[in-house]
């Protein structure tokens, strides 16, 4: 009977019909518009890294421990510091070659205030090598990817 | 001035010209109507970048190809090449002629033929695929149109043995007379024949090549069938007639199955809220361009679908005088049936898979001419016997439309023919 209907009616035709008119609905849409639209990526991406500053008073969190650079399996981190009067240690230079990096998170991991993180940011792509080798300067300030907008 | 416009050849010609030019948009914004649907349909976008939403497309593409290099094959028969894609589009487009488009002067001609007219002139197009497949002197094209012209010719008889059942029913050859005809009788075709309806709109896919019976083009297997060898303009030119034949099909269906540009119902009057649908329709389009543009963050975007909106609302006021709103009654619901069909056969494009040659030979010879054979001999019996009455016209369809159907495909002949796996 079943085997009759379908042979009569092409019920199997209109099954397929139904399904391909469902998939219209705007949410079924899978297509990103790159661009313009920005996919939203997942919570604990590990992308571009970032030095933090303290968000009230500006100046940088890290306190030049050095413990990112020993933990790093690639040695890519070269953290330069210098002692103050009171015999403190001072930020002064932080080089983090990206060209090298496999984004592991050991440094983050490592990191004893919070101050270097891996954000979500994914467009990192340089036209040369040595535009992968980011200083303190980018590494505070964000790659800034170009925002199109048609 | 009175006698140039009552002269037939000028009045004539102008409605020719607003034909084309209509019918050009209309198809080049048909393919840009597939591919968005097609999309839809695939969990896509579609066009996206020319023009707010890929509005431009159209456009876009019709300058590609006007721009691209018109190359000739070396060893190809030129003047037959240059001249078939030619044969095709004016066979797509001097059937538009013998459409009607609403009642009265909505036509630019009513030959009291018109249906024949119009098979005969369609046909004529598969000369143009025929020869352009076998002037390019090139194995993918001769294939493609070896494969379209067995497929035209059987599926021909299948669409045109369920075209003769409503010819039976109105009693003319006229469409004029068969719109008129459904007027009359209270009911569109389609419910007096169900079964020629479903017959027809098979064949008619297949008559236009189109998915699930796309073999003359298939793109997996030949390239692009008969028209691999063609670029640029002349490819357009295919093309173009491609999908005019696409609208022929579509408005052929309509006219002589859903009522032409009779309004659902149009023999109820107390529906008369219906005539004011184009209004209701033009307004609607402008509130969704309005939302679209709202929605957008781009500000030319902006511009171009609050421009798109006013469009709308204005042609919304003008519809909205009772005079025009009359006279245009026809040729909207023409037109939105063509397109509810048109969007079928896009559905089905975006459904089906193609069929295996010999499925397309069994298909339409096993099953398709047996169905309308049977739909065309109790159509003619029950009009003799009980006359023109709705019920018992559509109830004996039915039955031997499930009868036949049931012979041909679940104890079918063409199942227990088909060689075994050992055979092979």
């Amino acid at each position: 009977m079943n085997d009759m209907l379908r042979k009569i009616f092409l019920t199997d035709l209109l099954k397929g019909l139904r399904l391909t008119f469902s998939y219209q609905r705007p949410e079924a849409t899978y297509t990103e518009q790159y661009p313009l639209e920005r996919p939203p990526v997942a919570e604990r991406y590990r992308g571009a890294p970032r030095l933090n500053n303290h968000p009230a008073t500006g100046e940088t969190l890290c306190i030049a421990c050095n413990l990112c650079a020993l933990a790093c399996p690639e040695n890519l981190i070269v953290v330069g510091w210098e002692r103050t009067a009171d015999r403190k240690k001072k930020l002064t230079t932080f080089t983090y070659d990206l060209s090298r990096c496999m984004f592991c998170g050991l440094c983050e991991d490592a990191c004893p205030v919070d101050a270097l993180e891996l954000t979500q940011d994914f467009e990192i792509a340089r036209y040369s090598r040595d535009g992968l080798i980011w200083d303190r300067q980018m590494l505070e300030e964000g790659p800034e990817p170009t925002r199109y907008t048609r | 001035m009175q006698f140039l416009f009552r002269h037939p050849l000028i009045l004539s010609s102008i409605k020719i010209l607003v034909v084309f030019m209509a019918l050009s948009g209309v198809v080049a914004y048909l393919v840009y109507m597939e591919r968005k649907v097609l999309a839809f349909m695939q969990a896509r976008l579609g066009p996206m970048r020319v023009g707010p939403w890929g509005l431009l497309q159209p456009i876009a593409d019709g300058l590609k190809l006007l721009l691209k290099e018109d190359i000739v094959p070396a060893r190809a028969d030129k003047a037959v090449f240059l001249l078939s894609p030619v044969i095709s589009l004016v066979a797509a487009f001097s059937v538009f002629a013998a459409i009607p488009y609403g009642p009265g002067g909505w036509t630019i001609t009513n030959p009291n033929i018109g249906i024949l007219l119009i098979l005969g002139l369609s046909s004529l197009g598969i000369y143009g695929i025929i020869l352009g497949g076998w002037a390019s002197n090139s194995h993918y094209p001769l294939i493609g149109s070896l494969r379209s012209a067995a497929q035209l010719v059987s599926y021909e008889v299948a669409a045109g043995i369920a075209v003769v059942s409503v010819l039976l029913i109105a009693n003319s050859l006229s469409l004029v007379v068969i719109v008129n005809r459904q007027q009359q009788m209270g009911v569109w075709n389609v419910f007096l024949n169900p079964v020629a309806f479903v017959v027809y709109l098979i064949a008619g896919v297949a008559e236009t090549n189109r998915n699930p019976f796309d073999l003359p083009e298939a793109e997996s297997e030949l390239t692009g069938g008969f028209h691999t060898e063609y670029s640029g303009f002349r490819f357009s030119l295919y093309f173009l007639a491609e999908y005019t034949n696409m609208v022929l099909i579509s408005s052929l269906a309509v006219v002589l199955f859903l009522g032409g540009w009779l309004r659902p119902f149009s023999s109820l009057r107390w529906l008369w809220p219906l005539d004011y649908a184009p209004v209701v329709a033009l307004v609607g389009a402008g509130a969704f361009v309005l939302w679209l543009g709202l929605q957008s963050r781009v500000r030319g975007e902006r511009m171009f679908f609050a421009a798109l909106a006013i469009l709308c609302a204005a042609l919304a006021g003008v519809v909205g005088i009772p005079l025009v709103l009359s006279s245009i009654q026809g040729v909207f619901w023409l037109t939105v049936k063509v397109l509810a069909v048109l969007y079928a056969f896009i559905w089905y494009r975006a459904t089906f898979p193609r069929y295996r040659f010999d499925q397309l030979m069994t298909v339409g010879w096993r099953r398709l001419i047996p169905v309308a054979l049977s739909s065309l001999i109790v159509t003619a019996t029950m009009l003799i016997w009980t006359g023109y009455r709705v019920v018992p016209l559509l109830a004996a369809n039915l039955l031997a439309g499930i009868l036949t159907a049931w012979m041909v495909s679940v104890r079918g002949a063409g199942n227990r023919s088909r060689p075994t796996r050992e055979a092979i």
